[in-house]
This record gives structure tokens, sequence and C-alpha cells, in this order.
């Protein structure tokens, strides 16, 4: 079935409008009316309309400078099909330079006019699949570029951090031994005590906060290999909420896990997915702050597991929500955040072929849910030769079939 | 009580960080030697009494981890602790697998530093300890024989 074409009939001539209306209509088309050029621009704003037929002659704005305004204002939304009186078809002619789709001299036929505005709606279809075309091109052209972009920094990130880890360690080093020297015992009295701490102290602060974006980079920049094996899901997230304990050990925050029997165990890195789970887990015990609740939960769909990190903290800004996963995008004074968090959480999510999706509330809460593949195809087949490890993958191909809450 | 002091060898190419490290350890009243390279440090090993090593894993030539095995394999009772830069641990993990005692990550705090000399130490105690025990018991019985 065709979707129907939306017309747009601008003549000065109420009865002429009227009859060519009705015939239109006959033949299948919507059909709208405007009685004057400037009606139609504004009729143009609020409906959407893919041809228009309209009389060139018409008092006040004629059809040509009427055609002129739609083409600067819509160059590729509308195909203009323009009438003209017999002894004036070079209207048509300039009308035809300035964009017209076609021109017909009254009086119209009514078959060559349906067939002009099957013709013409078509060319907009196909303009409009250009321009999506274009638009998708040029969308993975900047991904890709994005991509390389990322690899690239990737080998740098690795060189560089390295290289100021070293520096960085120096530093610390020096400053941790002239605080060591402070605390002997014929240093007690020595003048401007309290200036030499405060500087020390700034110093080994500033040293952990370059660490700790040298380790972020670090661990991002493991582009390479992912060393994949059968990781208890379950267990992973206990030993990184463990990791975590000592820094909300002083607050009254409520941790509750709960884990979907049905995707216990799959197959990935668990040094990388680790990592993932300390950043979301150390994001939400931020948020949450002196009270509040963080619940963690696997749910099986199908060959994938999705898992949720839900806090009550106060939300993220719709503003922030697009910047979050950029690099060095942190509304946390300086040395208490890098930016660095969910950019390599993404990045290491998309290496193991899953997603991260965010939905945030103001005041409510936010709720980080990851989706992982329980096995990579690749791995399966990898697998599939081990004899070890047939039994378990099909133990999980199998599961996707009892699987009953896959949405 | 007196405080033992525990005999570390620090192993790292960078002069300066090495330079420091031992200053620092000395302040807190240990032992130091230290080695810019593993060739270095297993000949040290092989002259003096080190109960602990502090390797980085990250140096031209011999590096941490080959470092760290030969260390195992020729003295077994020296415990190891690895510095890393990573910010992932798998090398440090893979460490741990070939008997090291524990990693740091670099620039690593000091008293978590401490903290782990202190258990390599002990932990290196207590594995002489069941080995003198063991001689003991092997020459009894030897001389119980006679
Ligand atoms: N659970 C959350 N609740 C509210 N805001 C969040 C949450 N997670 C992330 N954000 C926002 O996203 C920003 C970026 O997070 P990201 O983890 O990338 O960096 P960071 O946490 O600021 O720094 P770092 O990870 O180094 O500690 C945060 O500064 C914060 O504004
Ligand atoms: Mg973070």
């Amino acid at each position: 079935m065709m979707t129907e074409i939306t017309i747009l009939l601008v003549d000065d001539e109420a009865a002429f409008r009227q009859a060519l209306s009705r015939r239109l209509n006959k033949r299948g088309f919507n059909v709208l009316q405007a009685d004057s050029g400037s009606q139609c621009l504004s009729m143009l704003n609020n409906h959407s309309v893919s041809v228009i037929i309209m009389d060139v002659k018409m008092p006040e704005m004629s059809g040509i400078e009427t055609l002129r305004q739609i083409k600067k204002k819509y160059p590729d939304k509308v195909e203009v099909i323009l009438l003209t009186g017999q002894v004036s078809a070079q209207d048509g002619v300039t009308g035809i330079k300035i964009g017209a789709f076609d021109y017909l001299t009254k009086p119209v036929e009514i078959d060559h006019l349906a067939e002009k505005i099957k013709q013409a709606n078509e060319s907009i279809i196909r303009k409009e699949e250009r321009i999506a075309e274009n638009a998708f091109r040029e969308k993975v052209a900047h991904q890709m570029a994005a991509a390389e972009r990322l690899a690239s920094l990737g080998t740098l990130a690795t060189g560089i951090a390295h290289e100021i880890n070293n520096p960085l360690a120096i530093i610390n080093e020096s400053a941790g031994f002239l605080s060591q020297i402070l605390a002997r015992q014929k240093m007690l009295q020595i003048p401007c005590r309290k200036e030499f701490e405060l500087s020390i102290d700034k110093i080994i602060t500033a040293v952990e906060r370059a660490g700790k974006i040298t380790h972020q980079l670090l661990g991002f920049a493991r582009n390479g290999h992912s060393d994949y094996t059968r990781v208890d899901l379950p267990e992973l997230i206990a030993e990184s909420i463990d990791l975590l304990t000592h820094e909300m050990s002083n607050r009254n925050i409520d941790i509750t896990t709960s884990f979907d029997p049905l995707s216990k165990e799959i197959m990935t890195d668990p040094f990388q997915l680790r990592q993932v789970f300390i950043n979301l887990l150390s994001n939400a015990n931020y948020a949450v702050g002196e009270n509040g609740r963080i619940s963690i939960s696997t749910a099986n769909h199908g060959q994938e597991v999705a898992i949720s990190i839900q806090d009550t903290g106060p939300g993220i800004p719709a503003n922030h929500i697009e910047k979050i996963f950029e690099p060095f995008f942190t509304t946390k004074p300086p040395n208490k955040g890098t930016g660095l968090g969910l950019f390599v959480t993404r990045n290491i999510i998309d290496k193991l072929g899953g997603s991260i999706r965010v939905d945030s509330k103001l005041n409510v809460g936010t709720t980080f849910r990851v989706v992982l593949p329980k096995c990579l195809e690749m791995q399966i087949k990898a697998f599939e030769t081990e004899n070890s490890a047939t039994d378990w993958i099909s133990h999980i191909k199998g599961e996707s079939y009892h699987d009953k809450n896959s949405d | 009580m007196i405080k033992i002091p525990i005999k570390v060898l620090v192993v790292d190419d960078e002069k300066d960080f090495v330079e420091m490290l031992c200053l620092r350890l000395k302040e807190t009243g240990e032992q130091t030697s230290f080695a810019y390279d593993g060739e270095t440090c297993l000949d040290i090993l092989a002259k003096s009494d080190i109960d602990v090593v502090i390797l980085d894993i990250r140096m031209p030539g011999m590096d941490g981890i080959e470092t760290l095995q030969k260390i195992k394999h020729d003295f077994p009772l020296v415990e190891v602790i690895m510095l890393t830069g990573h910010g992932t641990t798998e090398t440090a993990v893979e460490g741990m697998k070939l008997g090291a005692y524990d990693y740091l990550l670099k620039p690593a705090n000091f008293s978590e530093l401490q903290i782990k000399l202190n258990g390599a130490r002990n932990r290196k105690d207590e594995q002489e300890e069941r080995i003198r025990r063991a001689r003991t018991k092997l020459l009894l019985r030897k001389s119980g024989d006679i």
C-alpha cells in the first residue's frame, strides 16, 4: 500500500482550488489549500507537505517569489510544481531554474498532474534517503576517526603514564622523606614547622592525584589483549565491593546484592571487569554521601547478562548526562576525581562486547546498567575445540532456552 | 621492644627513586642495600643476607618478572614485593603466582609499603623456623639411630 501523499494547493482562485482539490482527493491524495504565497509559507511551518502545486500568477506574492522562499527555507523537504497560463510559459522556465520540480500549463490535465505529483513525491523520498545516508556515513566516519584517535591515544597514554609514574614516585619518596625528617625528635621545635608540613602535605596529595590519573590511563590503555576466563560474577562483584569497603566503612551505607542464578558464570576478562565494577561502585559510593543505599543486581537475558548498579544519590542533571562518559569530565574537586572513571569503563565494556546505559532522576538516584555477552561467539568456537569447556558452553547456551524473563 | 631491622634490597633502574626509598627505609630503622638492575640484584643476594627485595617490574635488560623467577629459584626464602606502574594488576598477579609476597602500585603509599615489608619478613621468619624445626627433628632422629 502506498503511503498517503500530502499536497498543498496554492491558488488565489477559490473555485479552481476547490475543483482541483476534489479531483485530487478522489485519486487518493491528501490535499491542503492556501489562497496566497504567504499563507502557503506559514502552513509549511506546521504541516508536513511533500508536494506543492502552485499558481504562478497570484496577487501580492507571486508564485515565483514564493518558490524562491520555499527553496531557501526547505531546500530538500518539498517539491514544487508550478501552474502557468498558456501565454506565460516563460515563468515556468524561470521557476525550474530556481528549483521547481516541473511546470504545467493551465488548464491542467488531471492524469498528467497526478503522474507528476507521484514523480515529485518519489524525488523527495530519494532526497531524504540520500540525506539520511550521508548523515549515517558521516557518523560512521566520525566514529572511526574517534576509534583511531583512541587507539593512538591509548599507545601514547601508556607511554606517557609510564614515563610520568617514575618521576612521580621520586617526588613522592622525596616529600615523604622530608616529612620523616620533620618528625625527628630534634626537629620538633624548628621555625616555620607548620609551613613545611603544609607544603609537604600538598605535594603528597598532588602526587596521589597525578598517580590516580596515570593508573586509570594505564588501565584503559591495555588495548591489545584481554584474558578471557570463566568468571564467577557474584564472586567478582563481592570482591570489588570488598576493595571499596574501607572507603565506605565510616558512613552509613547500605549495600545490597541480588544475583540471578541463571547468570552466575560468564566468560570474560576478570581484571578489566573488576575495574568496571570498582569505577561504578566508587561513583555510587561518592554519590550517596552519608546515608544511602547501593543495590547491585544481575539479571539473565538469554545469552547476555544485565548488571545494574543503583544508588540513592542526587542524580545526574540532564545537561551532564551526555558528558559523563567523556574523558576528564568531572564534577568532583580536583584531588577527588580524574573524570576518567566512566570513560575507561565504557572503553572496557566496548572491548568486552557489551554496552552501558545510564538512567538518572534528580533527587532520586542513578542506575548504571551494563549488558555483557555471557560468552563471545568467537570464544565459543575456540572453546568448542577444547573438550573441557564444551559442557559449560552448552550449559550457557542451554540457559537461553529456559529463559523466561528476557526483554 | 627493640625493633629488629628488616634487611631490604631495593631494585629499580631509577636511581633517584632508589636513593630516596633507601633513605626513608633507613629512617624507619631498616637496613638497606640497592641495585639498579636484575643481575646486580642476584649478585648481592648471593653475597649478603637479605630478607625482602623490593623489585620494579619494568626494567631494561632482565625485567622484573625474570629477575623474580631467578630469585625464587636461587634464593627461595627471600621474599619479594613487586612495584608496578600498571593500573590493572595483571603483571603483579603473574608475579604473585611466581611466588612474590605482594605488590604495590607506583607511586606507592609508604605506610602500605611498611605493612607489606613487615608481613614479608614475618613470612620469611616463619618459613625459616619451620625449616629449622624439620632439621632438628632430622638430627634427633639420626642421633637416635646411633
Ligand atoms: N552514580 C552517580 N551519581 C551521580 N553522578 C555521577 C554518578 N556517576 C558519575 N557521576 C557524574 O559523572 C562524573 C564523571 O564520572 P567519572 O567516574 O568519569 O569521573 P569521576 O568520578 O569524577 O572521577 P574518578 O572516576 O577519577 O573518581 C562525576 O564527576 C559525576 O558528576
Ligand atoms: Mg568515578
